[in-house]
């Protein structure tokens, strides 16, 4: 038991519509509350991984803004969507070495201006494109939500998966938000409102997508023996994984099929020691509904092709046999990245999600998902030490 | 959706050049006999950056599609919806594109298409897959 770790802190900032302060600011922000929530003072640190994002993000500078001293480990990690497991993966491993003894990971975006559409934050616009890569864009395909309505169709192409079944994700993960005082979105929906809602790019409706928040949400990672003696109770590191499958787009490719999930998923589970059915709790990665689907079946939670009445049975929601996205997720909570569920879990870890609870903690899932289902982490976590 | 205004880029030029004259042209790798998208740099298989330009048949077959729609204008009038998608050249690449002539029932994994290129008066071709019937 010597060598386990632990997340000890999770500061998380306002999230949402939140104006006036820079990403910099805001990862400041969320990084002192981190240390607090741990009963640590900043000068106690002695790590600090930033995670990149896209426009505007900040960098290891930030260590000067937070006036951190002597550190024995600051870099910018970069793994899309899948970062957040990353980050806590490689803290971990320092502290597991001894090359640092805790180690803060932070997440900071401001993409939402006030007076600007969600959908304009992310959006690609220009009057002109250049070249043959340029073409894609000139014809149309500009946004992420162009790239993974086509993996959503070729789901529902191959294995008969229904903008329903997608929709009982989008009902679940907003009823979990009902009762989540964070969330950005809390009025309950019904499934004919997901099939109401606006086209964004057939087979995804508004409520298959994601929404857009400001805020920074970090966490705080040392070894159990020293979380133990910390302010509050230990979310134990059971495993971690990544997985990259580089799916070439060419005949025979499973793209938009499969996802990092499969190697991922059985790495950290294996290392762990659980199998799917040890799972109590899921924080997925949520960008858009089909994300959640698909990484069901990658995971192995339902066979391949399954998941779409998988999740139309209710194993999702409050009361089903696999509460998922607990919080309301990055569809109805907040899009604060793998941050997203990476918080919730340690709130469920921990027993705090009040209302929204989990019946049984004992074994979090939480997954990252970044590009267009090509990079993917995956974490395990508990309130009980590894192997206890 | 507008399709916007194409300009060279200098790296892909010959694909520019080929749809001028209405024929598709893609990369090739001789030591695998690997067909590439116009943009490849490299050979993925064998990693030579010694990659020719090949003219492909423009044979295509669908393999997955999304349509997408605009943002209604001010005064309520709706942008006619455009289908894009992942087609399947008969030489082995997938390219990402944009369908014309197509009606959503007629959709599916395998609708054989064909390139065909359009001429507009300022910038350069762009190449749209239509579907085809021999
Ligand atoms: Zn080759």
């Amino acid at each position: 038991m010597g060598d386990g770790t632990a997340i000890a802190g999770l500061g998380m900032t306002e999230l949402g519509k939140v104006y006036g302060r820079s990403p910099r600011r805001l990862a400041a922000d969320a990084v002192r509350l981190a240390a607090a929530d741990a009963g640590l003072a900043p000068g106690e640190l002695d790590g600090l991984i930033v995670s990149h994002g896209l426009g505007g993000s900040p960098g290891i500078e930030l260590a000067d803004a937070l006036g951190m001293r002597d550190l024995r480990l600051l870099t910018q990690m970069n793994s899309f969507g899948a970062t957040a497991g990353a980050m806590v993966a490689h803290a971990a491993m320092s502290v597991r070495s001894g090359a640092a003894s805790a180690v803060a990971c932070v997440f900071a975006d401001a993409p939402l201006k006030p007076k600007q559409s969600s959908g304009a934050a992310y959006h690609r616009d220009a009057r002109e494109w250049y070249g043959f890569g340029g073409m894609t864009a000139a014809l149309g395909l500009r946004s992420v939500n162009s790239f993974y309505a086509l993996a959503a169709q070729r789901h529902m192409a191959r294995y008969g998966t229904t903008s329903e079944q997608l929709g009982a994700i989008a009902v679940a993960t907003r009823e979990w938000a009902t009762r989540n005082p964070l969330a950005q979105m809390r009025d309950p929906i019904t499934l004919e409102d997901h099939q109401n809602s606006r086209w964004v790019a057939e087979p995804l409706h508004l409520l298959d997508c994601c929404l857009v928040s400001n805020g920074a949400i970090a966490v705080i990672v040392t070894s159990a023996e020293r979380a133990r003696d910390l302010a509050r109770p230990p979310v134990h590191l059971w495993g971690w994984g990544q997985g990259h499958p580089g799916l070439r787009k060419e005949r025979g490719s499973e793209w938009g099929l499969t996802t990092g999930a499969v190697a991922s998923g059985a790495t950290a589970m294996k290392m762990a020691g659980v199998t799917p059915s040890d799972v109590t709790v899921c924080e997925l990665y949520d960008c858009y509904t089909y994300t959640v689907l698909v990484s069901l079946e990658d995971y192995g939670f339902c066979a391949k092709g399954e998941g779409g009445a998988f999740a139309a049975s209710g194993a999702l929601g409050p009361g089903g046999s696999l509460p998922t996205n607990t919080g309301g997720g990055q569809l109805s909570a907040y899009y604060m990245w793998g941050m997203t569920p990476l918080s919730e879990a340690v709130i469920q870890a921990r027993g705090d999600g009040g209302e929204r609870q989990a019946p049984s903690n004992d074994v979090v899932l939480v997954s990252g998902n970044g590009g267009i289902l090509d990079h993917h982490s995956t974490l395990i976590v508990s309130p009980h030490p590894k192997g206890a | 959706m507008d399709i916007g205004v194409l300009r060279r880029d200098g790296r892909t030029d010959p694909f520019f050049d080929g749809a001028a004259a209405d024929r598709l042209v893609i990369k090739h790798c001789a030591s695998c006999d690997h067909r590439l998208t116009p943009d490849a740099g490299d050979c993925p298989d064998c990693g030579t950056t010694e990659l020719a330009w090949a003219d492909a048949s423009g044979a295509a077959s669908l393999v997955t599609w999304t349509v997408t729609h605009g943002r209604p204008a001010a005064d309520g009038t709706v942008p006619p919806p455009a289908f894009l998608a992942l087609v399947e050249l008969a030489e082995g690449p997938w390219l990402h594109a944009r369908l014309d002539g197509v009606e959503r029932a007629e959709l599916r994994e395998g609708l054989p298409l064909r390139a065909v290129f359009a001429h507009p008066d300022e910038g350069e071709p762009y190449m749209l897959f239509r579907p085809w019937t021999e």
